[in-house]
């Protein structure tokens, strides 16, 4: 187990007079487990429109994928071995670098699927997704900072609604209704971690829930997303069909499912089945019981995210693996809420089992950070035993 | 804002004295409450959800689901067979292809619409702009472009896709009902339309029985129509629909309808004519034959050919008028109703579908009624003056014989077919008791016969018949309009016993594999009158022939009884004015010591121009007898020829030459023949006729013993307007024979011979005519 040990700390900082236990091993087990049933499930979800658009090369999507996991896992393992205090030192270097990233999309980002979410630097990447992690840095950093100032309204508030407002005002020119949430829900929990005053916390749920109401009646594709969900069979052909496909897809997985590789709404009937409804196939072929299994996977990761969190050694790592796990969290809850039809349907993919590279490769990262809290976690049934 | 987000950056060196306590109380309480609920009460919601879609609605989203990837491919099913009683083919399917094109698929494969419409135009005989408006459909995926073409045309289409390499053409097969023998017994059989549905006739009487269930391939089939790994199929098996034989005997089908159509010819009827030949004892219909009639290949084309005319003129009419103004509309107008009647009265079966006036042939009704009651006997005696007043009857009843009959007896009523004495007949049996036969007999309920489109006849009501008005009336067949087949079966049972049967034309319906499934055969409804008054009834009809009006319809070597029938239809305007128009009538039935078929011939509307008296006895009468001629023996019926006068019937000339004079006279004993010899020698060395002749019995052929035998022709004389003797007297000096027809009586006269006058022929051929007896007026 020599590899996940720390060796020492870098002399001068801090931490440095502290020994480094393990990674947390079920933590890593489910991750490692999730990621390669992510995998499998993939390259069953998209064998049919791999081979419908890649003329016949059936595994396109999933050796893409593969390529992302094996350099995401490497990720993870670094990030775990690396001292998860040079996040808080470059937390707002990090939120910096991504809000210019997310505000250069608008000017050169690239259309996919008639959004222009993504930037091509190298690979093609959502900035969205890097603002969610330097958020959850920069607000861990900052609350733990000025940990006694909480109950404040300038060191409580102010900081966080700013950074939530710039954000929220890049993401809108992107019309990323989706990202907007999240990021809004992930700072709203982080500043109840944090300390912020709960009547604040209820004030900002206002305006946000206000601010949601008047966008869904005022946006046009986003409202008849609305009409779609609440009716789906009363435009079966267009903007119900989704929602339709996808339920014909889980519906008829039935208890025990149609066996892997066997789902027949693959076969191009329901649309966006590799990316944000892939937790429809899943259903088809493997049940209830098994999508209840990874759900409950799923559920078990959350659960330890915060057991670590908890059990971190300083305020910075709860805040960090907190709010890392609370992403996660509501990324499964809203992907699977879209795609079992609990919510209006809206783009959220679903970790490590979605296609897209670049996300799995962040998703990894962000659980070798995770990772990271938990070797310098206090208690001893994590680090305990092996302590050096 | 500037400034806020940057205090932090200084942050880390601000507070260099980071707090590496562990976090305070506070976050760790309310950490465990986000984990408690973002670990556990988050997914609540979504194992609920799960199992209501999964669990609880399952069934409703699988079904849904797999509606949604399958797709039904339909296999036709072959519509059974009609055959007739000797298992010939009348109605059959055969395979074609319809050509439709795929204008969607067409347009993206950029292919030159001009090119394919003005290909597939040449080849389809169609024209080429309906091809451009079809493909001009881009939304469309299915376009028939032709129905039903033949393996020919469709190789052609093939070809023409193949040598071109062209996109969006595409064929499928389906079948066409074919008619082997065309229009005979069009109506009976029907036809199908092109969904291949039966349209009228037993197709559409008995589409159920010959559809046969369609079959199916459901496959299940990604979107686009893409391959699924795991796919299933399931083929639900096409059952081809079953057969039917029919009682109709092709053969006499055929001769029905070549009588009635040489009648129509011969006596120039206008609208028409139709005959039913049924066996008396079971009720199965052997033929049955309307004309005009249609070729059921081509069921829409109109054969009339006055109605043809009218529709030309129209549509000359038509092309000077654009197709905007109101007169050509109008004119339109006129010429699809105009085809539709004519359509629909060419489909129509009359013999089952329509009433007609039966005439006097509805005085057997009345006769086996009389007779049944005892209301009347053999005995009974009439007088007729020619015209007789009845209490309670506004107008003086008039005898079709205006001098009258005179005093006489039953059976020479009948055969005079005197309606004085009928309706005296009528009075003496009284209303309620002919209401009660004619009823009985079956004339006021369907006969229940497997056709479509059965009606039933017009009679008065009880009470109507219980006044001597209508009653002198109906009983000599006036005022009553019963249905062919429902006449048919009465007199049946008038002569069959007694026995009310069920006719039909079915009588076998076979499954796919030939294996019988259903026999139809007699069916007795009821008794109508006893078998005494039915053998009595048969010497009386018969005597109707040998004594009576019916003379004509008399067939050497069978007993052939009958009744004639000529009604005025008193239901036809023209202009308003009421037509002399007369429907004539016989029925006939053969033989008549054992009653076996009954046949029925009507024509509708004889010309009165062509000089013939306008009567059933006259016209209808000859045709039975032709019907019977061309039948009775091929239906198995023996002739006998012991009380016939041998020289009504033809025999065969034997050859005699180069024999002598004994053996030769043998042979011709044997064929009821004489001789005379010219010559000296002992052997034959010639004769006339030649050998295999047919000649007439008792006749003298001429034998030559050396001498030559003139080999010259002789020229036929006109014989029309002769008797019988002075006809024969003409022949023999021309050295020819004489076969007569009809009614050899020594009154009749001469109206038909087959060897036109001055037509020239070999010495000793047989020259046969037509005689007629023109007091048979009824």
């Amino acid at each position: 187990m020599a590899l996940f040990k720390h060796k020492r700390m870098e002399a001068g900082k801090p931490l440095r007079e502290d020994t480094t236990g393990l990674m947390d091993v079920p933590f890593l087990l489910l991750v490692v487990l999730l990621t390669l049933i992510g995998l499998l499930m993939l390259f069953s979800a998209s064998y049919a429109r791999a081979n419908w658009e890649k003329q016949g090369d059936s595994a396109y999507y999933f050796r893409r994928q593969v390529y992302f996991a094996v350099g995401g896992l490497a990720a993870m393992l670094l990030a775990g071995r690396v001292s998860y205090f040079i996040w808080y030192r470059s937390a707002l270097l990090v939120l910096s670098v991504s809000i210019g990233l997310l505000a250069l999309v608008p000017l050169i980002g690239v259309e996919v699927n008639g959004a222009k979410r993504w930037l091509k630097l190298g690979v093609l990447f959502q900035p969205s997704e890097l603002v969610k992690v330097g958020m959850i840095f920069a607000f861990a950093a900052m609350m733990s900072a000025w940990q006694h100032k909480m109950d404040t309204f300038r060191y409580g508030v102010l900081p966080y609604a700013a950074i939530l407002a710039l954000v929220a005002g890049l993401l809108y020119l992107e019309r990323h209704l989706s990202a907007t949430m999240i990021i809004f829900l992930i700072g709203a929990v982080m500043m109840l971690l944090g300390g912020t005053k709960k009547r604040w916390l209820f004030f900002g749920a206002m305006i946000g829930v206000a601010f949601l109401t008047i966008y869904i009646m005022k946006k046009g594709y986003a409202g008849g997303r609305f009409s779609a969900w609440l009716d789906p069979e009363a435009d079966q052909l267009d903007t119900g069909y989704q929602i339709i496909q996808s339920k014909y897809a889980i519906g008829s997985g039935g208890l025990l499912g149609l066996g892997l590789g066997r789902s027949r709404q693959k076969y191009l009937y329901l649309p966006e089945e590799v990316n944000d409804y892939i937790f429809a196939i899943v259903c088809e072929e493997l049940g209830f019981v098994g999508a209840v299994g990874i759900l409950l996977l799923f559920a078990l990761l959350v659960l330890r995210g915060y057991w670590i969190a908890i059990h971190a050694r300083d305020r910075f790592g709860t805040l960090v693996a907190g709010g890392l796990t609370t992403k996660l969290a509501l990324q499964v809850f809203l992907n699977v809420s879209v795609v079992s039809g609990l919510i209006p349907p809206t783009g959220i993919s679903l970790p490590f089992f979605s296609s897209g590279g670049t996300a799995l490769l962040l998703q990894l990262f962000e659980m070798g950070i995770v990772l990271s809290v938990s070797r310098w976690c206090t208690n001893k049934e994590i680090s305990g035993r092996s302590h050096a | 804002m500037a400034k806020k987000p940057k205090q932090p950056l200084k942050a880390p060196k601000a507070v260099p004295a980071y707090d590496r306590e562990k976090a305070g109380h506070g976050v760790l309480r309310r950490t465990t409450f986000i984990m408690v609920f973002c670990g556990i009460l988050l997914f609540i919601p979504l194992f609920a959800r799960l199992f209501k879609l999964m669990v609880l609605e399952h069934d409703q989203y699988e079904s849904r689901a797999i509606s949604n990837q399958t797709r039904s491919t339909t296999v036709s099913a072959d519509r059974g067979t009609i055959y007739d009683c000797n298992m010939n083919i009348l109605a059959s399917t055969k395979t074609v292809e319809n050509v439709f094109i795929d204008p969607w698929e067409i347009h993206n494969a950029k292919e030159d619409v001009d090119f394919i419409a003005e290909g597939l135009a040449k080849i389809l005989e169609i024209d080429p702009d309906t091809i451009r408006e079809k493909a001009a459909k881009l939304e469309r995926r299915y376009e028939i472009i032709a129905r039903k073409r033949e393996p020919e045309q469709a190789d052609a289409v093939r070809s023409f896709i193949s040598e071109n390499k062209l996109t969006g053409i595409h064929l499928e097969s389906d079948s066409m009902r074919y008619y082997p023998s065309g229009s005979t017994a069009a109506q009976v059989i029907g036809f199908t339309n092109a969904e291949n549905r039966g349209g009228e006739g037993l197709e559409a009487y008995y589409d159920e029985v010959l559809q046969g269930t369609a079959g199916a391939v459901i496959t299940t089939k990604g979107n686009y129509e893409t391959q699924m790994l795991y796919s299933y199929e399931k083929y639900y098996n096409a059952s081809d629909g079953n057969s039917l034989v029919l009682t109709i005997d092709t053969t006499v089908q055929l001769y029905l309808e070549k009588n009635l159509k040489a009648a129509i010819e011969k006596y120039d009827v206008k609208n028409g004519a139709f005959g039913i030949m049924m066996d008396v004892n079971t009720g199965a219909i052997l033929g049955m034959a309307i004309e005009g009639s249609y070729d059921p290949n081509h069921y829409l084309e109109i054969m009339d050919l006055s109605v043809l005319a009218e529709l030309d003129k129209l549509s000359e009419e038509m092309a000077d008028y654009s197709k905007e103004s109101e007169q050509y509309k109008d004119l339109a107008k006129q010429y699809n109703s105009l085809e539709a009647s004519a359509r629909l009265k060419q489909w129509r079966n009359r013999c089952v579908s329509d009433g007609y006036e039966p005439g006097s042939t509805f005085k057997t009704i009345t006769l086996a009624a009389a007779l049944e009651e005892q209301a009347v006997d053999l005995n009974t005696t009439f007088y007729c003056s020619g015209a007789k007043d009845y209490r309670d009857r506004e107008s003086t009843l008039h005898c079709w014989k205006e001098t009258g009959h005179g005093y006489e007896t039953l059976p020479k009523a009948l055969q005079n077919s005197c309606n004085i004495a009928f309706a005296d007949i009528g009075i003496l049996l009284g209303g309620s008791k002919l209401y009660d036969y004619i009823n009985a007999l079956g004339l006021m309920e369907k006969t229940g016969v497997d056709m479509a489109g059965e009606t039933t006849g017009v009679f008065h009501s009880r009470e109507k018949l219980m006044e001597n008005a209508q009653l002198t009336t109906v009983a000599f067949g006036q005022s009553v309009k019963p249905t062919p087949i429902q006449m048919v079966r009465a007199i049946s049972a008038v002569v069959n016993g007694g026995y009310v049967l069920k006719p039909y034309v079915v009588s076998e319906i076979l499954d796919e594999n030939g294996t019988v499934i259903q026999k139809n055969g007699k069916t007795v409804l009821r008794q109508a009158i006893s078998a005494e008054t039915s053998k009595l009834m048969c010497s009386l009809i018969e005597s109707v022939v040998t004594d009576g009006t019916a003379s004509n319809a008399k067939l050497p070597g069978f007993r052939v009884g009958g009744k004639t029938g000529t009604s005025e239809k008193l239901d036809v305007y023209e202009n308003g004015v009421q037509t002399k128009d007369r429907i004539v009538s016989f029925v006939g039935i053969a033989p008549m010591d054992h009653p076996q078929y009954i046949c029925l011939v009507a024509l509708d509307s004889p010309s009165r121009e062509t000089g013939i008296y306008v009567s059933g006895g006259v016209m209808a009468a000859p045709v039975v007898r032709d019907i019977f001629a061309d039948t009775l023996l091929y239906l198995g019926v023996q002739p006998d020829y012991t009380d016939v006068d041998m020289s009504t019937v033809n025999v065969l000339m034997p050859d005699v030459r180069d024999q002598d004079e004994e053996s030769a006279a043998a042979l011709l004993q044997a064929q009821s023949l004489t001789y005379t010899t010219v010559g000296s020698g002992e052997i034959v060395s010639g004769q006339i006729p030649a050998p295999g002749e047919q000649l007439p019995g008792n006749s003298k052929v001429i034998l030559y013993l050396g001498a030559p035998v003139p080999t010259d022709e002789v020229t036929v004389p006109n014989l029309k307007n002769l008797t019988p003797d002075e006809a024969k007297g003409v022949m023999e000096n021309s050295g020819l024979y004489l076969q007569t027809k009809g009614s050899y009586r020594y009154y009749s006269v001469v109206t038909d011979q087959d060897y036109a006058p001055g037509e020239t022929v070999p010495r000793g051929t047989t020259v046969t005519v037509e005689l007629t007896d023109q007091t048979a007026l009824d």
